[in-house]
């Protein structure tokens, strides 16, 4: 009886730890949230919580003080393209090492996991410079553009996506495909009808952890862009703050905003955006 | 056409779009670690001075290279980041999956409400953060005002402290990864091998010992993986915190990418970035064949 009672004290202690932490954890969240409806002037003196009436008034500041939406859509075009650009790559690559042991498809698998151990900044610093070059010597512009931002993002999207994917496509039985061709279909329409259908909520996951990682891309949009209309909101992001004012209060409107796709993401799609993003864990 | 014939046609375009997206950027990096790239020659590109090892000298040895502003102390603020950061979110993490891999009322909503810091933005926790661990922020109120442990407010974003703040930061950004992992491995034990250990008069502590914990040694060893390069790779969130990614963020609020970054693109030393990158990249490879021989026995290539 006694040994129950002790089981029973440390199943509530450890429930009290829990929901304490989940207060602690969620605290800058429900901060965040708030400070998008205080008024600026009442952040700056500290009493943030005294006015909490400004939610409409700072949703529309925030797109007449630096034009957020500007940036919010280059980030949909310049992610939302990548995404589909590598989700395309990878899904046919991803099938064929599934699927064929051909000579070196180990050797480039393991490649593509190798390309998650490059610095960021070894591939950054020769694009920057190759881009410079490329608009000097051709007069193509690269560097602020939607392609100059596109092909570095595909460029490391890539080889994760493929990896993750060629993992999806193992899990389906072989025998599918020998039905298929044995009914007078070819290799491609094997894939494409019967393969394919059946891959699409990893694929799904996959296309979702990408575009969650280019959501989150702070580095390389700094340094490849430097005009507004090409500048994605990690960058765009930070004109509330220091650039000749001080708007807190704009900053985390913004913010909501800008988390609103990936919790709307997060609630719709749970089960594929939790499979997508451990499956994606690598370089985040 | 041979029998790969179908393979290699669906990996052409993946092949080609990597041989120029990221073989011939990465084969140039290397290539320019041994230019004099800086803010003189890099429109020459390619044909900028060519100077051997100079860059890696300037890197690793010489005292009054532009590069090595504040380089040590960055790549020793990454070091104790990464080791705390590994051992914090596996000990978080999986202290938190144990205790909802109970039974109990409201465990799904509890699960959902501590997976939420993953949707935040990295850039976005970072300048939410650098707010509330300011002289005047919230934290510092809550502390003095509000829980009374603090006679007096911090400045927490100078000193070490700064990177305390970080890693606080950081943790709570990514411990729900680590949580979820540990989660799906325990719930995927049978509970049939805690019921023959009872059988067998188990204490609690022998069965987590030789049941629970082998189980999660190959989550652990992926975790580890994945930690390691996330946080050596580590740059949006510390970027934010301080100084909205320009200037000196100061000793201690520095890791090595922003650092990099910095002195690469701010003070235009390209070749000897590049040099600092390939470094890194070898150090990073080392710590991954140190990981393989830690970890051989629990991880398959799959």
């Amino acid at each position: 009886m006694e040994h129950k009672t002790i089981k029973k004290i440390k199943k509530t202690a450890s429930l009290v730890f829990l929901w304490a932490i989940i207060i602690v954890v969620l605290f800058p969240i429900v901060y965040m949230v708030l400070l998008s409806g205080a008024d600026s002037q009442n952040i700056a003196a500290g009493r943030e919580f005294d006015d909490l009436t400004h939610f409409g008034r700072n949703y529309v500041e925030m797109q007449t003080n630096i034009n957020f939406f500007g940036y919010f859509k280059n980030s949909v075009v310049i992610v939302g393209i990548s995404t589909l650009i590598s989700l395309t790559l990878a899904t046919c690559a991803g099938y064929a090492l599934a699927r064929y042991k051909f000579p070196g498809s180990n050797l480039f698998g393991l490649t593509m996991l190798g390309t998650q151990l490059i610095p960021p900044t070894m591939t950054l610093i020769p694009m920057y410079l190759i881009f410079i070059a490329i608009q000097n010597y051709l007069g193509i512009q690269f560097v602020d553009s939607y392609k100059g931002m596109i092909i570095p993002y595909v460029a490391i999207f890539t080889p994760a996506s493929i990896w993750i994917i060629r993992g999806f496509f193992a899990t389906i039985p072989v025998e599918l495909e020998e039905a298929a061709r044995i009914d007078g279909c070819s290799k491609f329409q094997a894939f494409y009808k019967i393969i394919l259908p059946l891959s699409l909520p990893g694929i799904l996951a996959t296309g979702i952890s990408t575009f969650l990682a280019g959501w989150d891309e702070l580095m390389i949009a700094s340094v490849l862009t430097t005009t507004a209309t090409y500048q994605t909101i990690p960058v765009g992001i930070r004109l509330f703050i220091g650039n000749m004012q001080n708007r807190y209060d704009l900053t985390m409107a913004a913010s909501v905003v800008t988390t609103l796709p990936v919790l709307i993401i997060f609630f719709m799609l749970q089960k594929h955006f939790i499979q997508g993003m451990t499956a994606g864990a690598v370089k985040g | 056409m041979n029998k790969y014939g179908f393979a290699y046609m669906m990996l052409l375009p993946a092949i080609l779009a990597l041989v120029i997206v990221q073989l011939i950027p990465n084969i140039q990096g290397l290539y320019i670690s041994f230019l004099k790239l800086n803010q003189f020659t890099f429109k020459k590109f390619l044909k900028a001075p060519f100077v051997g090892l100079q860059n890696y000298y300037d890197v690793l040895i010489n005292p009054d290279s532009i590069i090595r502003a504040g380089l040590f102390e960055s790549i020793r603020n990454s070091v104790i980041f990464t080791v705390v950061m590994l051992l914090a979110t596996i000990v978080f993490g999986l202290v938190l999956a144990l205790i909802l891999n109970q039974e109990f009322k409201g465990r799904s909503l509890a699960r959902t409400l501590l997976l939420l810091p993953w949707v935040v933005p990295t850039y976005i926790v970072g300048l939410l953060a650098g707010f509330m661990w300011g002289y005047e922020g919230i934290i510092n109120r809550i502390l003095v005002d509000f829980l009374h442990i603090l006679p007096e407010p911090i400045y927490w974003k100078s000193g070490s402290l700064a990177l305390f703040t970080i890693i606080v930061t950081t943790l709570w950004r990514f411990f729900p990864m680590t949580m979820l992992m540990y989660l799906a491995a325990l719930q995927g034990i049978p509970k049939d091998f805690y019921e023959a250990a009872d059988i067998d008069g188990a204490s609690a502590f022998q069965k987590f010992r030789y049941i629970t914990l082998p189980t999660l040694k190959p989550v652990t060893a992926m975790m580890v993986l994945f930690g390691l390069i996330q946080h050596v790779y580590s740059f949006n969130i510390a970027s934010m915190m301080f100084g909205n990614g320009a200037g000196y963020p100061g000793e201690w609020g520095d890791l090595v990418m922003t650092n990099l970054n910095r002195n690469s693109f701010a003070l235009m030393q390209y070749g000897t970035g590049g040099a600092a990158s390939v470094i890194l990249m070898f150090f990073v490879i080392l710590f991954v064949g140190v990981w393989l021989k830690v970890f051989k026995d629990s991880i398959t290539i799959e």
